[in-house]
């Protein structure tokens, strides 16, 4: 369902054409990293830390590397030792450790053999000498006073020398009197939060080949949300120039932003290089789990005040984001993603807190959940201690055009009263909830972001046209840039083909993170056609014998009042002008690269309707609803897919999902046997409703979906349970024993 | 942003000149010594309702505000 607001009507765009990579992906053609194999191809595998923080005194691969099948073996000791302050130096010593593991599963050594077995005895036959060091594993534990260092080498980021620290940021953010405004609310609630750390759960293991040849050079191909990123970051880790690295990005089989660095291309890349073979590399289900980068957990402290009309007057919170074993700016994200409410008294602080699990990696709107998931659930106990409605609570809190954020700049045009009135008005909320079901519902705000994009727009002889980007397709991007292509060229969007390039074959690209590739990238995609158009138009205009001026490009033609017959002359049809593209020119292409300012912010409301088994603690999705603005959604399918996603990821997040550490840092439930994901017969169909105020800064008001869906599932879930027994749940995951140990005390 | 309200007596807001952000800063720094290399550490701009991602060189009014903001990724 879309409840739009866009004014403006499109012949391409808004419409639903089957995907153009939909077929490959349907019937298994499509080809993911690992999917590869080359002529002579090694198999690699990793020897990992058994101890979550130790000094490595030797390692002594001489038995591993007599073992039949060996070929190379890698250690820390073949990459050079970046700067501290080199941005790719925590990712350097992560990819393989340097005289210290940081972590349980971090990687020590590499060894690529003719089959992966023997890769993996290999591994085993390497012997290691540890010095044990103390292992720092809760963020209390972190910032007390006299604390082990969990990262002998991280230091707290933008406050000039300092001492090796436990500390990666700490962001305070204030505006107004909060304090003096709490004394004078009629209402103040003050609750403390937790989350656990969980897992992007991308379906798809980290995994690339390389073939280092001869001259040098490497020959990538890899799952990843940017492989430009890639090049960049393997280049660094390896002491390369960038022009050595040619990546070739694979199919992805999710991301979600855990595929936003780098875990194994350098090493396979230098194992390739001593080999002189291709090398494949593959994680592990159980090494994506406990050694790539999951999302931090949390601990928060959310104080909320209020006037007994309803007005927010105030919050004062403090949050503190577990960021695993490096310095991270996910800590800094939490107090600035609160931007949903006018609040004019703000007192706000957060922190990124080192401990020795693994580095943490973005996930979906990086940091927003957790602080949604206080502020919400504060929020629907003001509204209840009120007696308001939590829509209309919200409704006169909302923040509108030129509302400052906590980051103190306002906003431009956005989308949440829309949002809430959306939700307002369906028939879900104008519905009771099923019998025993009660109802929740919570707000979600990401910023979504610009960067770097290029595109190349090639018309081919026959009119029909390649769009060439360097973002890849983890949403259905492809989809949209050939629609908004064929918007601009008027064009059937089956006539075009969209590509996903290697990184020596279009401009340079960002990653596909910030819901940034459909908006950004979507805008290099128009400002080539609309340079295409204009070329079009003067090729045009010497086919028809008329000037350049007389011109115009109208319904995918060019048109010229003296040309032809009837009014307005006779269209000369694209195809009809790239026909002749020799006669007039040459080939038909243009080029554009940006970086994109501009990024539309997006706001998502959430509500759930759920039933809780007091003899069981499981809570029960009986109904959900996602509204979200996309500003234009140019495929609306997929953006109601990412809103779907966002919410199903968000909802085992809410109810099931969490690392499990034991007290020395080991992950307990490396699987997803233990590591419970939702399947399809936990869920009810979401439900979407698309909103649509169109982003100013985008040609056709595209804001970018990917990430807000996953806000507002916590604090909906957990407003809902609330609703549904009385208690208010605090701690994430709302699992059925911690829901049962809740009504309990509740009793 | 509020960490770097120490460079500046702890004022929020200040004017300074430049017909670019990277100018802005200069002149920031000049008359708080030290702000120029931390926004310059870690900043995105606002400016009219856009956050550019490294705003050095981005172009500026006389009456232009600009937003300091940490800069942000995304997943």
């Amino acid at each position: 369902m879309t409840a739009t607001e866009n004014p403006k009507t499109y012949k391409w765009v808004g419409t639903r054409p089957i995907r153009h990579d939909g077929y490959d992906k349907v019937v298994g053609k499509a080809r993911f990293a690992a999917d590869l194999n080359l002529p002579g191809q090694l198999h690699a595998a990793y020897l990992r830390s058994p101890h979550a923080h130790a000094n490595i005194v030797s390692i002594d691969t001489s038995a591993a590397e007599a073992m039949p099948g060996v070929k190379a073996i890698v250690t820390g000791d073949d990459f050079p030792a970046l700067d501290i302050t080199d941005p790719n130096h925590d990712v350097s010593i992560n990819v393989l450790a340097r005289g210290t593991v940081l972590y349980h599963g971090h990687a020590i050594a590499a060894v690529a053999a003719t089959t992966k077995a023997e890769a993996q005895a290999a591994c085993a036959a390497i012997e290691v000498e540890y010095e044990l060091l103390p292992v720092v594993l809760g963020i209390d534990e972190a910032m007390a006073e006299g604390a082990p260092l969990a990262n002998e080498q991280n230091y707290q980021k933008f406050v000039g020398p300092t001492d090796p620290s436990n500390i990666a940021t700490h962001t305070p953010l204030e505006r107004g009197d909060a304090d003096a405004a709490m004394a004078e609310a009629d209402i103040v609630i003050e609750r403390e939060f937790d989350c656990a750390h969980v897992h992007q759960g991308y379906i798809e293991p980290h995994a690339c080949v390389v073939d280092t040849g001869a001259d040098g050079k490497a020959n990538v191909w890899a799952s990843s949300q940017g492989h430009f990123m890639v090049r960049a970051i393997s280049a660094a880790v390896l002491g390369w120039e960038t022009s050595r690295i040619k990546v070739t990005p694979a199919e992805i089989g999710g991301g979600f932003g855990g595929k936003t660095t780098v875990y194994l291309e350098p090493v396979a890349a230098r194992l390739s290089e001593k080999a002189g073979r291709p090398v494949k590399l593959v994680m592990s289900r159980e090494e994506v789990l406990r050694s790539s980068g999951p999302a931090p957990g949390a601990k928060l402290r959310i104080k909320i005040g209020a006037t007994k009309d309803g007005e927010l007057t105030a919050i004062d919170g403090w949050m503190a984001y577990q960021v695993g074993a490096y310095g991270d700016f996910a800590g800094m994200v939490g107090a600035m993603s609160v931007a949903s409410y006018k609040f004019p008294n703000l007192k706000l602080e957060s922190w990124g807190v080192l401990s020795n699990t693994p580095k943490t990696a973005a996930y979906r709107a990086p940091s927003a959940p957790h602080a949604a998931f206080a502020i919400e659930s504060v929020i629907d106990d003001i509204a209840s201690e009120l007696e308001m409605d939590p829509i209309d609570l919200r409704l006169k809190n909302a923040a509108v055009e030129g509302d400052l954020t906590a980051m103190g700049m306002p906003h431009p045009r956005i989308g949440l009263v829309e949002c809430l009135e959306a939700l307002k008005a369906s028939d879900h909320y104008q519905s009771e909830p099923a019998e025993g079901a009660a109802r929740g519902l919570a707000v979600g705000f990401w910023f979504n972001i610009g960067e770097q994009s290029s595109a190349t727009v090639n018309l081919n002889e026959d009119g029909t046209a390649t769009v060439i980007t360097g973002s890849p397709d983890i949403g259905g991007s492809r989809a949209s840039m050939a629609l908004m292509a064929a918007e601009e060229l008027g064009i059937d969007v089956y006539s075009i083909t969209p590509v996903v390039a290697d990184t020596e074959a279009v401009g340079f690209t960002d990653v596909t993170e910030g819901s940034r590739a459909t908006f950004a990238t979507g805008k290099a995609v128009v400002e080539a056609c609309r340079e295409l158009k204009v070329e079009l138009c003067r090729r045009a205009a010497q086919i028809m014998g008329v000037d350049e001026d007389q011109v115009a490009w109208v319904d995918g033609a060019a048109v010229s009042p003296g040309h032809g017959g009837g009014e307005g002359g006779e269209p000369l049809t694209l195809a009809a002008i790239t026909a002749q593209a020799k006669r007039t020119g040459g080939p038909l292409t243009a080029t554009a690269s940006l970086n994109a300012a501009g990024a539309g912010p997006s706001f998502a409301v959430h509500c759930a309707d759920v039933k809780v088994d007091d003899e069981t603690g499981q809570t029960e999705i009986v109904r959900y609803t996602a509204v979200q603005d996309a500003g234009t959604a140019i495929h609306p399918s997929y953006v109601e897919g990412q809103m779907q996603g966002g919410s199903v990821q968000g909802i085992g997040w809410a109810l099931n999902e969490e690392y499990i550490f034991s007290s020395d840092g080991v992950l307990m439930n490396p699987g997803f046997l233990d590591y419970r994901i939702p399947v399809a017969s936990d869920l009810p169909m979401i439900e979407t409703i698309i909103v649509e105020v169109p982003n100013p800064s985008h040609p056709y008001g595209v804001r970018g979906v990917g990430e807000t869906g996953i806000v507002p599932p916590m604090a909906t879930i957990g407003n809902a349970i609330k609703a549904a027994t009385g208690v208010r749940m605090t701690s994430l995951p709302m699992s059925p024993p911690k829901v049962l140990k809740a009504l309990d005390e509740a009793d | 942003m509020t960490q770097h309200r120490p460079f500046a007596g702890g004022d929020a807001v200040v004017e300074a000149n430049g017909a670019t952000v990277g100018q802005l800063i200069d002149d920031l720094d000049r008359r708080f010594p030290g702000l120029g290399d931390a926004l310059r550490a870690g900043s995105s701009a606002g400016i009219d309702g856009e956050i550019h991602a490294e705003p050095e060189f981005v172009r500026i009014q006389p009456d232009t505000v600009v937003y300091f903001v940490a800069p942000l990724t995304g997943g």
